[in-house]
C-alpha cells in the first residue's frame, strides 16, 4: 500500500510460518481448532483491516497458542473467552455477522478474559512485519545505517523550518 | 575489575546503576572512594540491544509485578505495570530519549510561588537553583547536551516539521530542543544516524547513558566493583542507627551481606521507597528513615499524555530521533491559565507496535482500525508537566511477597484538580498545534505506565516534611543517601534525568567533603 520496505531486526526471531490452506490449524500445539477459529473471528472483529490477508490473523492465533502453552492461566482465560462469546447468542460466535459479533464483544469488555484477548491481539497483530509493511512502518534501521540518509527529513509538503531552529 | 570483600566496611554501596547511581559511582571513584555498585539487571552491551520495540521492552524493563490503586487511568490500563523503569546495567538511561531541560527557579520554590493549594502538599526545595546551576553545567558537559558547550542542535526531522509548522502558525516557540544525543561526534561517541531506536538501548551509542559513559570510566579508576544481577533486599543498620550493610541476592539465588561505610539508594522511585519501607527494625518500626511516615508519600509521575494526529500526506514519524522538538511557551507558572505549574510540549514518535498499544488501550473496532491504518501519516507529541504532590499518593507494601521475599509495591495515585486542569489545557494546545499544520483527526491519548517517577522520598528543609536533606541524605540516618528521582522535593515540568545527574554530582562533592572531614 505504501511503497516502503519493512525490516525486522535480524536478531529477532523470524515470523511464524503459517499454511495458506485449512491445514494451518495443524501447527497449533495446545488450542483446539474450534477454539482457534473462534479466536480468529474475534481478532478480526476487534481489529478489522479488510486489506490484510487471513494469514496475519492466523499468526496472531499461533502466538495465542504459544502463550497458552506457556501459561496455564492464559490458557484458561482463552477457553473462558471462547465459552462466553459462543454462549452469548443462539449461534456460535464465528457464525455471527459483524454487528452481532461487535455486540457480543462489547458486552464482555469489562471481563479479564476479554482484556487478555484484546491486549494480546494488539501486541501480536501490530508487531507483524507484514502489517508493518502494509501500514508504512519501516521498523529496524541500524543494520541499514539508520534513517540519516533514508528520509528522516524528507517531508516536503510543509515549509522547511529555518536552519538551526 | 577490582573486588571488595563482603566484610569491607570501607566501601560505599550504591543500589542501582542508572542516571543517579551510575553517575554517583563514577564521581565517587574519581574522588578516590571505593564503591560496590549493586544492579538487579544484567550487564548488556550495544551488540545485545535490538531495533525492536517489544524486543527492547522485554529485554530492558523492570517487569516484576506491582499493583495500582486510585483514580488514575493507569490503574485501569496497566494494573500490574503502573510504572516503568529498566532492570539492566545503566538502568533507565538505556531507555531514555535524551531530553535535557533544567528546572526553573519558580519550580524550585513551588510552595512560595504557587501558594497554598488545597489538597496539595507543596514545599520549596531545600536548595536553590543558584546552588544547583554549577552542577547543571557539569552535567550538560558530561552528557554532551545539544545547544550547550558549543554543540549544535539536532536537525529537524519529519515529525518536527509538523510541530514547527503548527506551532509557528499559532505564534508559539518551537525548536529541536536540547538532548544528550550527539549531533556531532563528542566525547568518543559518534553522531546519531537517526535510527529511531534510542528507547530500546541505542546500539549506536550516540546517546549518553551511564552504561556507555559513567560506568566504564568508574571501572577504569580501579575503585569500582560492579555486581550485576544482584538484587538488594534489605538495608541493615547498627546499634547507633547508622546504615551498616546491604543484603542482596545474586544470580544464583545466594544471599550475601555487603558491609558499607555509607549506603545510597538509586533504584528508581518505586524500588527505593519499597526497600526503605521493607527495611524495618525495632529502631525504625515503620521502615528505615521513616520516622515521620514520609517514605513512599508525595509520589509524582508528571502530567504525561500524548496527541497523535493523522494528516493527508505521509509523515513517517518513525524515522529519526524520537523527541527532538520542544514548545516552551507553557513552562512558566502563570495563574491566568487557571492552574499552577507549567508544562513542556515535546516531540514524540513511536513505532507501529507501541502506537497501536498505547493510542488508547482498550480501544478496538473499525474506528481504531481506520486510524491505525494511517500510521505513516501520523505525527505525535508528548506533554510533560508538573503534577501536585499529595500525601495520599504513595507507594506502600502489599501482603503478597515477590520471589525474593520482599512485599510487592502498590502505587496509589489520585489526580488532583490542578492535574486535570493542566491535562485539559495541554490537550487543547497539542491538538491546536497539529490542527494548525493541517491535521485531519487528532487523538488525545492517555498516560502510559509512569516513567517519570519522582518525589516519594523527598528532600525537605524540615525533617517532618520529607525524608532527605538538601544533599539527598536521610534526615534520620546520617550515612544513608538517595540518588534518584524519589529525592525531588517537587516534580517541576521537565524530564528528570538531567536534574538527577546534576544532583548526583553535587551529592558526590558533599560526600567526599564529609569523608575528608571524617564525618562519613
Amino acid at each position: 500500500m505504501t511503497g516502503i520496505k519493512a525490516h525486522k531486526d535480524p536478531a529477532m526471531p523470524p515470523p511464524l510460518t503459517v499454511a495458506e490452506g485449512p491445514e494451518w490449524v495443524e501447527a497449533l500445539t495446545l488450542l483446539a481448532p474450534d477454539m482457534a477459529h473462534t479466536l480468529l473471528a474475534a481478532t478480526r472483529t476487534l481489529y478489522p483491516h479488510d486489506g490484510l490477508p487471513e494469514r496475519v490473523y492466523r499468526r496472531v492465533i499461533l502466538h495465542f497458542d504459544r502463550m497458552a502453552a506457556m501459561s496455564p492461566a492464559a490458557a484458561q482465560s482463552l477457553a473462558e473467552f471462547v465459552d462466553r462469546v459462543d454462549a452469548a447468542m443462539p449461534l456460535p460466535f464465528r457464525d455471527l455477522s459483524e454487528s452481532y459479533r461487535v455486540a457480543v464483544l462489547t458486552s464482555l469488555e469489562e471481563s479479564a478474559a476479554f482484556r487478555l484477548v484484546q491486549r494480546s491481539a494488539v501486541r501480536f497483530l501490530y508487531d507483524d512485519v507484514e502489517v508493518w509493511q502494509a501500514f508504512g512502518y519501516e521498523g529496524a534501521s541500524v543494520h541499514l545505517g539508520g534513517y540519516a540518509a533514508r528520509g528522516f527529513n524528507d517531508l516536503d509538503w510543509l515549509p522547511e523550518p529555518p536552519a538551526g531552529v | 575489575m577490582t573486588e571488595y570483600d563482603l566484610d569491607d566496611s570501607g566501601v560505599v554501596v550504591i543500589i542501582g546503576s542508572g542516571a543517579g547511581g551510575g553517575t554517583l559511582a563514577h564521581e565517587l571513584t574519581k574522588r578516590g572512594v571505593g564503591v560496590v555498585l549493586l544492579e538487579a539487571g544484567r550487564h548488556l552491551s550495544a551488540e545485545d540491544f535490538v531495533n525492536d520495540e517489544w524486543g527492547g521492552y522485554e529485554m530492558l524493563s523492570w517487569l516484576d509485578k506491582r499493583t495500582a490503586s486510585g483514580d488514575w487511568r493507569v490503574a485501569r490500563d496497566h494494573p500490574v505495570t503502573p510504572s516503568w523503569s529498566c532492570q539492566v546495567v545503566g538502568g533507565t538511561t538505556t531507555h531514555w530519549s535524551g531530553c535535557c531541560y533544567r528546572l526553573i527557579e519558580d519550580e524550585m520554590r513551588a510552595r512560595t510561588v504557587y501558594g497554598d493549594i488545597a489538597g496539595a502538599s507543596l514545599i520549596d526545595w531545600p536548595l536553590t537553583l543558584d546552588e544547583l546551576e554549577p552542577y547543571y553545567d557539569l552535567a550538560e558537559a558530561r552528557m554532551g547536551v545539544t545547544r550547550t558547550n558549543g554543540l549544535p542542535g539536532l536537525p529537524a526531522n519529519n515529525n518536527f516539521k509538523v510541530m514547527y509548522a503548527g506551532a509557528s502558525a499559532l505564534g508559539l516557540n518551537a525548536s529541536t530542543g536540547r538532548q544528550a544525543i550527539n549531533s556531532v561526534p563528542y566525547d568518543g561517541r559518534p553522531a546519531t544516524i537517526q535510527d529511531g531506536f534510542t528507547v530500546t538501548g541505542d546500539k549506536v551509542g550516540s546517546r549518553w547513558s551511564t552504561l556507555n559513559v559513567e560506568i566504564p570510566r568508574a571501572l577504569a579508576t580501579g575503585r569500582l566493583e560492579l555486581r550485576p544481577r544482584s538484587r538488594a533486599v534489605f538495608i541493615e543498620h547498627d546499634a547507633a542507627g547508622k546504615a551498616s550493610g546491604v543484603v542482596y541476592v545474586d544470580a544464583a539465588g545466594t544471599r550475601h551481606r555487603q558491609k558499607a561505610r555509607a549506603v545510597v539508594l538509586a533504584g528508581n522511585c518505586v524500588e527505593s521507597s519499597r526497600l526503605l519501607l521493607h527495611s524495618a527494625s525495632s529502631l525504625f518500626p515503620q521502615g528505615l528513615a521513616n520516622g515521620h511516615g514520609s517514605v513512599g508519600r508525595y509520589y509524582l509521575r508528571h502530567i504525561i499524555q500524548t496527541v497523535w494526529s493523522v494528516f493527508d500526506k505521509p509523515v513517517n514519524m518513525h524515522r529519526g530521533e524520537i523527541m527532538t522538538g520542544v514548545v516552551d511557551d507553557f513552562v512558566r507558572h502563570d495563574p491566568a491559565r487557571g492552574f499552577a505549574g507549567g508544562y513542556y510540549v515535546e516531540l514524540n514518535s513511536m513505532g507501529l507496535p507501541t502506537t497501536a498499544a498505547f493510542l488508547d488501550p482498550g480501544w478496538w473496532g473499525r474506528d481504531f482500525a481506520q486510524v491505525i491504518e494511517q500510521y505513516a501519516h501520523m505525527a505525535g507529541m508528548l506533554l510533560s508537566g508538573e503534577d501536585m504532590p499529595q500525601a495520599g499518593n504513595r507507594i506502600t507494601l502489599n501482603d503478597e511477597l515477590d520471589a525474593f521475599g520482599v512485599p510487592v509495591a502498590n502505587i496509589h495515585y489520585d489526580e488532583h484538580p490542578n492535574d486535570l486542569k493542566m491535562r485539559s489545557h495541554g490537550y487543547k494546545t497539542m491538538t491546536a498545534i497539529h490542527q494548525a499544520a493541517g491535521a485531519r483527526r487528532s487523538v488525545e491519548a492517555p498516560a502510559y505506565p509512569a516513567s517519570h517517577n519522582l518525589g516519594s522520598n523527598r528532600m525537605s528543609a524540615k525533617a517532618e516534611d520529607g525524608v532527605l536533606d538538601g544533599n539527598g541524605r536521610a534526615h534520620e540516618v546520617p550515612n544513608l543517601f538517595i540518588a534518584d528521582g524519589s529525592a525531588f522535593a517537587t516534580g517541576g515540568a521537565c524530564n528528570p534525568t538531567l536534574t538527577i545527574v546534576a544532583l548526583a554530582i553535587r551529592q558526590a562533592d558533599f560526600m567526599a567533603r564529609q569523608m575528608a572531614a571524617g564525618e562519613l
